[in-house]
């Protein structure tokens, strides 16, 4: 560099980039990593627990071995058999079986092979179940489910935050008012869960004062035309839509408005007051912005929480939504089911959080110079 | 050039809480001429924020009792509807520097854009054209203009109040008042930036209201002095009269306290403590402390004049007294 006389600043520039080009790729590498790991953890986890360690195998074995004499039993062809033969012959039908399954194998090797079957999204088949249209593949199953869980929770759970964290931006600029107060005081509804309302809203809104479904996605038979397949199934939504919004509203504004109320008593929100900046202009930028992060993650994890659905929600409302899946697979036994919707929700929590981690910092600088300097 | 500037008459603020009302500020007049710095001394806890913060009109929301004229140039401030006073008086004619300046600023915005912001908002100037504006108050206030592109966290902190005090001047206020604008920063630091504010007032043609409990750092600013004790103003004065001949006896306690270089005497504490503000007491508030104590303090005096724009809130400087009379 001294060859060019002065301290060439360009070569300084490009190496400095490139330097900070080659942190953020190996960032963004150890961070695919760590949560691959985390990712191959949980879904290990779970095909252990879902499989009992093993223990279902045995359960299977035993199924298999009263399926086959069944079966031998029923047959007229093998009516003539001695029960010598035709204990054979059963032996022969279960060794087919186990071996089909792999039954023979040790539940360790297996295991292995369903983590890597499941990381490469090859749900595979369900053992018990099977789809509406009777297809007996994991995605099938889970696919058909899925729209009736996003309607619902996603109704709801958008509904939630968006009305919270605005009501819970006004109220901060107005806390110890009457309203105020009252959703205070109300906070603790939230102590009971969605379906323990959802029980009361069934109770008045259904069978007291019979306004609307007790439960169910649309009215049977379903109703022709779309428009008023469309009313039925948002008559059908709102309680609930109610139930949800029952339980989670009042804590949700609750702890908003306390994270809003933190965030503008800062310094920096009275010199903006002092600067004689609109009280918009203030809530925009001066609260609202360097909170987004945290605002953020909150809401995309609220979103994928939606994959899950609610279980007990589900069943009490008969929703056919992923909750009531899980439930009835778990009924079965039907690990490959279990398995396949927790390996979903394992890659889009993975995704969320690396997306997060990008996302922050877009949203604050001090992640993203003090990440690039020290 | 003694032009009047600012005139405050019985100012009051009183905050309201559980316990009653906080009389923080009970009763204030003075008034500040252009190009002129006052300074407010007092010890924390007797009002001096809150005196900032009742002028700039940026008060928390249990305000209970506010009364008193504030007259900026020809204009009656305190009448003014909130919604006028923000587009038509605060920061295009009075700024503020507040206490916390090490946070004053926004994480998330960067300096330069936090600089011109009033201008944009207030004036709806072009982004360009305040940028250029505030690339001039940077170097008024000796801040290099590459900070202009920088977030407040990759600025020290006697760069931050630098930061701040651009801000503050950026719509060439005609009064900018410094709520404790250097108490968080290290010595040199604070030398400098009284250095920036004396050529600012120099320059410019600027008045200041300097709050602050560090004597010795305000002796350089001031050309007038007042001393706040328990929500009032007990003595104001001309700085070189204040500092070489204090009238009130808090003054001239508070001026044995402060340590000198080439001192033989040990500097003299001040005994007992600041009353409450909650229910000060019905007399002069500083008899309890005060060793010139006689029987006319039990009843609150005036602000006496003192010879030419001086004023002393204390019964030994009334013509008629003496120490001893019963009146």
């Amino acid at each position: 560099m001294t060859r060019h006389g002065a301290p060439g600043s360009a070569p300084t520039a490009g190496r400095g980039r490139w330097r900070d080009l080659r942190r953020l790729l190996l960032y963004t590498a150890k961070r695919l990593l760590a949560l691959f790991v985390t990712v191959v953890v949980g879904v290990y986890l779970t095909i252990v627990i879902a499989n009992m360690g093993g223990q279902v195998d045995d359960l299977r074995r035993v199924q298999i071995r009263s399926e086959a004499a069944e079966a031998a039993r029923a047959d007229p062809a093998f009516q003539d058999l001695s029960p010598a033969e035709r204990n054979e012959l059963i032996q022969r039908q279960v060794a087919l079986e186990v071996e089909r399954l792999r039954l023979d194998e040790p539940f360790l090797v297996r295991s292995v092979d369903y983590l890597q079957r499941a990381l490469r999204l090859d749900l595979g088949r369900a053992e018990q179940m099977h789809s509406d249209l009777g297809s007996r593949a994991v995605r099938d199953i889970i696919v058909e489910r899925l729209p009736a869980t996003l309607l619902l929770f996603g109704t709801a759970n958008l509904l939630i935050f968006f009305v919270s964290v605005f009501v819970a931006l006004w109220l901060s600029r107005r806390y110890g008012s009457a309203l105020d107060r009252s959703v205070v005081a109300l906070a603790p509804t939230s102590a009971a869960p969605a379906w323990f309302y959802g029980i009361f809203l069934i109770l008045l809104f259904a069978f007291v004062a019979p306004l609307l479904p007790a439960g169910g996605m649309v009215a049977v038979p379903p109703p022709e035309g779309r428009w008023a397949y469309a009313l039925s199934v948002v008559r059908h939504l709102l309680l609930p839509v109610s139930a949800m919004l029952l339980s989670q509203i009042f804590i949700s504004i609750y702890s908003w408005r306390t994270f809003f109320l933190i965030h503008s008593s800062e310094d920096y929100v009275e010199m903006a007051r002092a600067k004689g900046l609109p009280s918009r202009l203030i809530e925009r930028r001066y609260i609202l912005r360097p909170t987004l992060a945290p605002i953020v993650t909150s809401f995309l994890l609220m979103l994928i929480g939606l994959w899950s659905g609610a279980i007990i929600l589900e069943q009490v409302f008969n929703w056919p939504g992923l909750g009531s899946l899980l439930f009835q697979a778990i009924g079965h036994r039907d690990t490959p089911v279990i398995i396949g919707g927790v390996v979903i929700f394992a890659y889009l929590l993975a995704a969320t959080v690396f997306l997060l981690d990008i996302l922050y910092a877009v949203l604050d600088p001090r992640v993203r110079l003090a990440g690039g300097r020290q | 050039m003694s032009e009047t500037l600012l005139r405050v008459e019985e100012l009051a603020l009183h905050y309201r809480t559980r316990q009653g009302a906080v009389r923080a500020v009970d009763g204030i007049s003075f008034d500040v001429e252009r190009s002129e710095a006052l300074v407010v001394l007092g010890e924390s806890g007797c009002g001096k924020s809150t005196l900032a913060k009742t002028l700039m009109r940026v008060l928390p929301r249990n305000v209970g009792h506010r009364s008193g004229r504030i007259v900026l140039g020809d204009v009656e401030v305190s009448a003014l509807p909130d919604e006028r006073f923000r587009r038509e008086v605060q920061w295009s004619r009075m700024a503020l520097v507040m206490q916390a300046s090490m946070n004053a600023l926004n994480p998330v915005v960067r300096v330069g854009e936090q600089v011109a912001e009033p201008l944009r908002v207030l004036r709806g100037w072009s982004r360009r054209r305040a940028l250029a504006r505030a690339a001039e108050v940077f170097e008024l206030v000796g801040v290099s203009t590459d900070f202009l592109a920088r977030y407040p966290f990759e600025l020290s902190g006697g760069m931050r109040q630098r930061v701040v005090l651009a801000m503050a001047l950026i719509a060439e206020p005609e009064l900018v008042i410094l709520d404790e604008p250097t108490s968080a920063l290290d010595v040199l630091t604070q030398a400098s930036i009284m250095n920036a504010l004396k050529r600012i007032k120099r320059e410019l043609g600027t008045s200041f209201i300097l709050i602050t409990h560090d004597v010795a750092t305000s002796s350089e600013l001031a050309d007038r002095v007042a001393l706040m004790y328990a929500g009032q103003f007990v003595e104001v004065a001309d700085a070189a009269r204040f500092f070489a001949e204090p009238a009130h006896p808090y003054s001239q306690m508070l001026m044995a306290s402060v340590p000198r270089l080439h001192q033989r005497l040990r500097p003299e504490p001040i005994p007992g403590q600041p009353p409450s503000l909650f229910d000060p007491p019905g007399g002069c508030r500083f008899a309890e402390r005060c060793p010139h104590r006689f029987a006319r303090c039990d009843r609150e005096p005036p602000a006496l004049p003192f010879g030419d724009r001086h004023r002393v809130r204390c019964w030994l400087h009334a013509d008629d007294a003496q120490p001893g009379d019963d009146s």
